[in-house]
């Protein structure tokens, strides 16, 4: 039985399009799932009708078996870490992981163990007497955290917990929270924009567009059997070519012409990943004439942009030594491999 | 520099008039002129026999106090109300409660007098108090509504996820973070209604009767410097104010955010 379900979820406000249209959704304990689109998506709404801070228009939400639609906030026993931190400003640190315990009636003796606890787990066992606004913006979100699990939630729900931060902290926060969701096994919702984050983090991940669900799967679903052009664009980089399909599968855009999965024929758009595209030539693969047009070099990765026939595609290689650097107008033959096309219908 | 300079002037044209208070208050003449021939403390000694202007300010203090709490009574619910609330006509209701500070004073005294006079409420406490409630109202929505805007919405969000009820959410994050805002529009209240003079005049009767409008009375049949001395000790008691005020909010704001 799954843990969380959204049944037909909808949000409207007026007469515009619906912020979240007909959602269902299934998670199952202990899992972690992403929420991941652009602004406007809808996957904030949802995660804030989940949590109660906004009434639903219509469907149902159901924890455990049993329907939350209408509790308020206070009564639906999850634990929320907001994009801002939303840290109570006049309370101490540990004073602000009471809080929960306080509203639940944990006796005294109870709670000081119990933040204590809570600040090991976050690694931030000696910041209890400090007020909020003397913590680091890395701090002060594992502090949120602290004070959302500490009252061992049902359901655990991180609104961009890891925007605002910088790049290294970013990644370290990244492992941090996976493992101690991991350790507690709480069942989790995670908003977040960032595709690399949702791809690291989540067991599954929600791709939303438009307050529409656009595809549910793993990581590496999302990643490799995208099931639209929308998803495979979104998450990861990909070259798009705008193209023809024959019956046969063969997809011309201009003088470039390859081989695709086959599918109706028609006006495509197929797309690429650039580090699938490689110098070396592929076993039976694709390949095509170019000229490299510019090359940019990023430390780990070379990304060259090459002119085949018209049509602009970037290959992106690891930068290993004893490897020839290709430069500026040299003639090359890139390759790839048939599966790693990608071809839709061309909206 | 010539920008202190001319602020510094600024401030002694504006101040002048109080600062000469002072001096006059002392004076040992028997009508008010400057400079005073010799000073003393005769006018201070005779205020202290003075029991209608003592009485008037008795009066005025109680009502401010009064109507300093009868205003954030009313305030602080509708502020939050306004603030927070989800119902339609937010903004017209804000615009309402406000409005007061829009009209002449002279015409919302005329006005309340020609109400008050057929209800017999002319020269009653309760007359006064509504009387003061009509300006100090707007002033104190305006400024709790002020210190509600800065709370963020999340941290309230927060507080009831971790399971606080609405009045537990109010009572232990709301209220503590707008607590500068609350002793602001106290003391706004306070001085508003404590030196309100031009609606007083109109509600106030032979009875009931409040410190500016007694002073101002006073004034018109005598000549002594004995208001200077009023004067000075009410600049001195508004200063008072406004220092425990800028002491308070800002010690909140030290050990707050």
């Amino acid at each position: 039985m799954p843990h969380l379900t959204l049944s037909a979820l909808e949000k409207r406000y007026g007469a515009a399009a619906p912020a979240v249209a007909s959602l269902n959704l299934k998670v199952a304990k202990g899992e972690l799932l992403g929420l991941l689109g652009p602004s406007g998506c809808g996957k904030t709404t949802t995660l804030r009708m989940i949590g109660g801070l906004i009434p639903v228009t219509s469907g149902q939400i159901d924890v455990a078996g049993r329907d939350v639609t209408a509790l308020p906030t206070h009564q639906r026993d999850m634990g929320i870490v907001f994009q801002n931190y939303a840290l109570f400003p006049h309370m101490t640190v540990a004073e602000n992981i009471a809080f929960g315990l306080e509203m639940r009636r944990t006796p005294r003796a109870e709670i000081k163990p119990r933040v204590q606890q809570a600040l090991d787990l976050v690694r931030l066992p000696d910041l209890g007497h400090r007020k909020p606004r003397e913590l680091s913006g890395g701090q002060q979100r594992r502090i949120a955290l602290a004070r959302a699990l500490v009252i061992r939630p049902s359901i655990l729900l991180l609104d961009e917990p890891l925007s605002n931060l910088d790049a290294k902290l970013r990644e370290d926060m990244r492992t941090e929270i996976r493992d101690i969701q991991q350790r507690l096994g709480i069942t989790t919702i995670f908003v977040t924009h960032d595709q690399v984050e949702a791809l690291a983090m989540c067991d599954r991940i929600a791709v939303m567009r438009a307050g529409h669900l656009e595809q549910l799967g793993t990581p590496h679903e999302i990643y490799e059997q995208p099931a639209t052009r929308f998803v495979a664009d979104f998450v990861g980089r990909a070259n798009q070519i705008a193209a023809t399909r024959d019956a046969d599968g063969t997809i011309r855009a201009g003088a470039l012409v390859f081989r695709g999965p086959p599918g109706p024929p028609g006006q495509v758009t197929a797309l690429i990943r650039p580090h699938r595209l490689g110098f070396a030539p592929a076993e039976g693969g694709n390949t095509a004439a170019g000229i490299i047009t510019r090359v940019t070099y990023v430390g780990d990765l070379l990304a060259c942009t090459v002119d085949c026939g018209g049509v602009s595609l970037t290959v992106e290689q690891p930068t290993l030594p004893g490897l020839p650097t290709p430069a500026v107008r040299d003639q090359v033959r890139i390759s790839w491999r048939i599966e790693d096309t990608l071809v839709f219908p061309a909206e | 520099m010539i920008h202190r300079a001319l602020i510094a002037l600024l401030f002694a044209f504006l101040l002048a008039p109080v600062a000469l208070v002072f001096p006059m208050s002392f004076s040992a003449d028997r009508v008010i002129a400057w400079p005073p021939s010799a000073f003393s403390f005769r006018w201070y000694i005779a205020l202290f026999n003075e029991t209608a202007l003592r009485q008037a300010a008795l009066n005025s203090l109680l009502l401010a106090l009064g109507v300093t709490l009868l205003s954030l009574a009313i305030a602080l619910p509708a502020a939050l109300a306004i603030a927070r609330g989800g119902f339609r006509g937010r903004d017209s209701l804000m615009a309402l409660l406000t409005a007061p500070l829009l009209l002449p004073t002279i015409v919302l005294g005329l006005a309340l007098l020609i109400v008050f006079a057929g209800y017999g409420l002319i020269g009653s406490w309760l007359g006064l108090a509504f009387a003061h409630l009509l300006i100090t109202l707007p002033y104190a929505l305006r400024v709790l509504s002020t210190a509600l805007a800065t709370i963020p919405a999340a941290v309230e969000e927060a507080a009831a996820s971790l399971g606080a009820a609405p009045g537990a959410v109010f009572r232990r994050v709301t209220l503590p973070l707008m607590t500068p805002g609350v002793i602001a529009a106290a003391a706004i209240s306070f001085l508003v209604s404590f030196d309100e003079v031009v609606i007083s005049l109109f509600v106030v009767g032979p009875k009931l009767t409040t410190l500016p409008v007694a002073m101002y009375r006073y004034v018109e049949s005598r000549t002594d410097p004995l208001v200077a001395a009023v004067s000075a000790l009410l600049v001195l008691f508004s200063l008072a104010i406004v220092l425990l005020l800028d002491r308070t909010v800002s010690l909140r704001k030290a050990i707050g955010k």
